[in-house]
């Protein structure tokens, strides 16, 4: 949290020095609607949207227990009920995952029929100013693949629409997927800030954060991020050796073991 | 405190799993065996995902059988040729069990597999010995002199004999070489260094005097774990070092509690005791194979 204070402040900054230009407008909407930034060049100047990350990167250390990264920003517009609105979309590289469903056979629960899903994301969240059923029509979210009833979640094996809702419901219980308003912050109707809790059994790798402009039931504008989760010190090279000199790996793991065993003996030896 | 465990990729209470390991090490230091059919399960209670519970079952037992055949070893209690025969079949075993491993990760039925195994083997080892102690007690209540020298029967017959003169037995190859094949490849399986099934095997199937017998156990624990850690390591990838060294910690510390306090029981009592945990585990197991699940469906990943 420490470092992010500097970043925060900057943000406030940013956003303090702009009003100057950009309040005489807000009572009405401005005539030539700042959304494509095509016509003049003046209109450049004022992004309708800008968001910044609280961290590129997030390290996963031997002390690792989940972290918070923040998405702030602000509107060119007032955000709120007969505002704009802003809604944060982050996902982590999809990977190949199966459910299964358990069976009672003779009584005993074991692991029965099975969905293989070939891409689901890690983690994903969606975090609005609103929630994203308000704020967008069911076509728009799903030509843009918005929320997780939306997510592009294909099954081979069983079509049963039970595995796709345990997926979601699982993912969720995880702590891995949200779906939720509550991680969105407005401050004074400009300044937004939506908090994305990595919990520590998160994947590494890339994690794409768009932050979406909605006005009127459409997406008026969209700036992407990206922050990557790398495991570093201690944990990263176990991680590392086990994966590319396995070998070498499992006969550290036998000397330490051993090793330890050794100096215990020697330690507690009694007389 | 919580501690990241790189290859269960995972975050786990440091202290937990120090608690963990002293309480597996005092009751393997008061029983004298390595501990793993206790470890594993437990690993796999706390939210360890199987196939790195059943690794790091290994990796442990390991480290922890080390001291015990150091201190055996120095009092001349190891009958290495024995050790080696017995060796000679855990090898071979932990390397089909190592096979079976994958096999069952990729049907999806490990953890089932796993269950049912421990459930089994712990369920019948734990009955034979606590019946074996019970009757043990008995007879020592109605003072009846000791049992005579093994029996002998139809094992007795088979060719391949060799002498074991610290065993002081003149018997054929081939039974010692079944037991460590069996017990190597359920090592391999169930992630434990098979001591709880190899001393009662080396008692009563071998007729070794128990003196060597917890000496020459270890030693072949100490290989086969050894081989199984490296097996699974290279094959799996799952052996987390770090939850294995933290799993040690606090096991050397408590194996010193629990040796010294196996010194004041009864052999007998020990085994009942023994016998009575084994299968305490193995119903808790088995229980939670019957109940009905929180959740009827699970996620994970798919293996490669």
């Amino acid at each position: 949290m420490k470092a992010l204070r500097p970043l925060l402040a900057l943000g406030l900054a940013l956003c303090l020095t702009t009003p100057a230009t950009a309040q005489p407008a807000l009572p009405m909407p401005p005539p030539p609607a700042p959304v494509a930034p095509a016509l003049g060049a003046p209109v450049a100047a004022r992004p309708p949207l800008v968001a910044e990350l609280s961290q590129p990167r997030v390290e996963i250390t031997t002390g690792f227990s989940g972290t918070d990264v923040l998405v702030f920003g602000a509107t060119e517009r007032l955000l709120g009920p007969s505002g704009d609105d802003v809604l944060v979309v982050v996902q982590s590289s999809p990977e190949p995952m199966v459910v299964r469903r358990k069976t009672r056979v003779l009584g005993f629960w074991i692991n029965g029929a099975s969905a293989r899903f070939r891409q689901v994301p890690g983690f994903y969240l969606v975090a609005g100013t609103r929630s994203l059923r308000t704020m967008l029509p069911p076509e728009e979210r799903q030509a843009k693949r918005l929320g997780l009833d939306n997510l592009p979640l294909q099954a081979s094996g069983t079509q049963d629409p039970a595995f796709r809702e345990a997926l979601l419901r699982l993912k969720q219980d995880a702590r891995l997927w949200y779906e939720d308003e509550a991680l969105m912050q407005v401050s004074g109707a400009r300044l937004f800030r939506a908090r994305i809790p990595l919990p520590a059994t998160t994947d590494t790798g890339d994690y794409q954060v768009s932050v979406l402009l909605v006005r009127d039931g459409r997406v008026v504008a969209r700036q992407e991020l990206v922050f990557r989760v790398v495991r570093v010190g201690a944990a990263a090279r176990i991680a590392d050796v086990a994966t590319e000199q396995p070998v070498l790996y499992g006969l550290i793991c036998v000397l330490l073991a051993a090793f330890a065993g050794w100096l215990g003996s020697v330690l507690f030896r009694r007389g | 405190m919580l501690v990241y465990l790189p290859i269960a990729e995972m975050s786990v209470d440091a202290l937990l799993l120090l608690g963990i390991g002293f309480g597996i090490g005092w009751l393997s230091g008061l029983f004298g065996v390595g501990g793993g059919f206790l470890l594993t399960p437990i690993l796999i209670l706390i939210g360890i995902p199987a196939p790195v519970a059943v690794a790091c079952g290994a990796n442990q037992t390991l480290g922890a059988s080390v001291s015990g055949l150091l201190a055996q070893w120095r009092r001349g209690n190891v009958d290495v040729r024995m050790g080696l025969v017995l060796l000679a079949g855990g090898f071979s075993g932990s390397a089909l069990g190592v096979q079976l491993f994958d096999w069952m990760r990729h049907l999806g039925q490990f953890d089932l597999a796993v269950s049912i195994l421990y459930i089994v083997v712990l369920g019948s080892v734990g009955l034979l010995m606590v019946r074996e102690s019970v009757r043990a007690i008995i007879r020592r209540r109605r003072q009846v002199g000791p049992a005579r020298l093994h029996p002998h029967f139809w094992m007795h017959g088979l060719p391949l004999k060799l002498r074991f003169r610290k065993s002081r037995l003149y018997i054929s190859v081939i039974p010692p070489l079944l037991v460590g094949f069996g017990i190597g490849a359920l090592s391999a399986t169930m992630g434990v260094g098979g001591g709880f099934m190899l001393v009662p095997a080396m008692i009563y199937l071998l007729g070794m005097p128990t003196a060597v017998v917890i000496g020459t156990s270890l030693f072949q624990v100490v290989f086969v774990s050894a081989n199984v850690t490296l097996l699974l390591a290279a094959q799996t990838g799952s052996v987390d070092i770090v939850l294995t060294l933290l799993l040690l910690l606090g096991g050397v510390a408590g194996a010193q509690f629990g040796a010294a306090m196996g010194t004041r029981l009864r052999g007998e009592e020990t085994r009942a005791l023994l016998g009575l945990l084994v299968l305490a585990v193995a119903a808790s197991l088995l229980w939670g194979l019957v109940t009905t699940p929180a959740s009827q469906f699970a996620i994970g990943p798919i293996p490669t």
